[in-house]
């Protein structure tokens, strides 16, 4: 079952990369795919910048709590190994890891997380960025799990970087940059949503994807054109979910 | 930071660059430090200007200045290219049929000029269009791959010292990376935020947001946060109040 699963999930994702597709979306897609095919409590997709600070691409739940455990990475943590190492990085039980990661074990841990793992997203001998899984118990993540968790960093690099049309490094940097630009421009989009319909920025996300996806418009497209004021964003507020109080 | 990044280094060029010439950091020391770290001969900074489509901040030399306001004057060029939203521009070669066909007014005066290759980078913050920054080069040839990323945050660097320009910010004195990081997501949902509270545009929202946590010397991305929580809010009257 898990494998006809997880062959839909790549044919799906094959057909995402021909489609011509949002880089955010595909990436949301992909960590909401993590989140369906692997036993984990949550997971998250970080990129590296040209000043090598890892940059949230895409997250399981939009919540600041978690988002701040992936940024905090940029000073120690799984995520960061894995990056300036290329090697995939684990550990069973977070409450004992506050000697290797001073700053990251304790907030994860105080976060309810007890499992960790950081899978490399890499380009050839270049390292781009990380998938990172969490899990609320210890001794958590098994041996399938992490394979394919690779899979989907792998798949993740390949959306990324169109590989045909990486001759020059000059490309991968400019698509690297582009997808970046392309997470700024939704959250600007997202503070918008939520300062005129008073909902917190995570429920103004959910609502830009499923108007988008309705739409058949490019995430992007689609909050640029809610920051030009180009797009009447009263057209979906009837489905607009309460604000959660407190995330 | 305890090993030394890429930021770190140019961050180290910029300011020794400075330092040697006895001047704080500048746009204008800045682009000279870039002409002389990496293998080209001038650098320019060129941003939007209310509808004007462009205006050159600074040059490294007389070259770059000359082609950039080239650029203006026959009203087509690879920065006017990018500083209307196109993407990265990196010419090669600039002597050769192909780029006479993509400028035809513009290459063969460049090439006159001096100019074999040249490398336009955007200057963005979402959907704010910052500026291009752009190197020029007296010989054919691409960037080499760690130039090229040296370049990228040479432009990162010059990004930030044109909006603290625009936000009337002083320039900063260490690494900017960390008061005025603006790399963390609460502060790009801060500024859509203050767009619709005071009713301006998404980058006078920036600007707003990085004068204040300039004013209050407290970093940008926890003033950003207080605004998430809708603990602080921005009014049109130019201040910012604390509660709701």
């Amino acid at each position: 079952m898990a494998d006809d699963r997880l062959t839909r999930t790549f044919v799906e994702l094959a057909d995402t990369l021909v489609a011509g597709f949002d880089v955010v979306e595909f990436l949301h897609m992909l960590v909401d795919r993590c989140m369906e095919l692997l036993d984990v409590s949550a997971a998250g997709l970080l990129l590296g910048d040209s000043h090598d600070q890892l940059r949230v691409m895409a997250s399981s739940a939009e919540n600041i709590h978690l988002l701040e455990l992936f940024q905090l990475q940029n000073h120690d943590g799984p995520c960061l190994d894995c990056y300036l190492t290329g090697e995939p990085i684990s550990h069973p039980d977070l409450r004992v890891a506050a000697d290797r990661w001073p700053m990251f074990a304790p907030a994860a841990t105080e976060s309810g997380f007890r499992t960790v793992h950081a899978v490399p997203m890499r380009l050839r001998s270049q390292v781009i960025g990380a998938l990172n899984l969490f899990h609320t118990e210890p001794n958590a993540l098994a041996p399938e799990v992490t394979q394919i968790g690779q899979a989907m960093a792998d798949v993740a690099t390949i959306g990324l970087i169109q590989e045909r049309a990486l001759h020059h490094q000059h490309v991968l940097v400019d698509q690297l940059q582009t997808a970046l630009d392309s997470r700024v421009i939704i959250e600007q989009a997202k503070g918008i949503i939520a300062e005129r319909h008073g909902i917190d920025p995570g429920a103004a996300f959910t609502l830009m994807r499923v108007y988008a996806r309705n739409h058949g418009q490019r995430l992007t497209e689609f909050a640029a054109a809610i920051i030009d004021g180009t797009t009447a964003i009263t057209k979906f507020l009837p489905s607009a979910p309460a604000a959660t109080p407190g995330v | 930071m305890t090993e030394t990044t890429r930021a770190d280094r140019v961050w180290g060029v910029v300011t020794a660059y400075a330092e040697a010439l006895g001047v704080p950091v500048s746009l204008r020391s800045l682009c000279q430090a870039a002409a002389a770290r990496l293998p080209v001969s001038a650098v320019a900074v060129s941003v939007r200007s209310g509808r004007v489509v462009s205006e050159v901040l600074c040059a490294s030399g007389s070259l770059s200045r000359e082609l950039e306001e080239l650029q203006l004057t026959v009203g087509e060029g690879p920065s006017l290219q990018v500083l209307v939203g196109g993407p990265l521009v990196l010419v090669g070669d600039l002597d050769c049929a192909e780029s006479q066909a993509r400028w035809p007014l513009f290459v063969p005066a460049a090439v006159q000029a001096g100019a074999r290759a040249l490398f336009a980078l955007p200057l963005r913050v979402g959907v704010i269009r910052v500026g291009v920054f752009i190197l020029y080069a007296d010989h054919p040839g691409q960037l080499p791959a760690e130039e090229l990323a040296e370049a990228w945050v040479f432009a990162e660097f010059a990004r930030r010292l044109v909006l603290d320009e625009q936000a009337g910010i002083g320039t900063p004195e260490g690494y900017p990376v960390d008061w005025l990081s603006d790399s963390r997501p609460e502060v790009h949902q801060a500024t859509g935020m203050i767009s619709v509270q005071l009713g301006v545009g998404i980058a006078e929202a920036f600007s707003r947001l990085r004068a204040r946590a300039f004013t209050e010397g407290r970093p940008l991305s926890t003033v950003a946060a207080e605004v998430v929580a809708r603990r602080r809010r921005f009014d049109p009257d130019h201040t910012a109040r604390e509660g709701v």
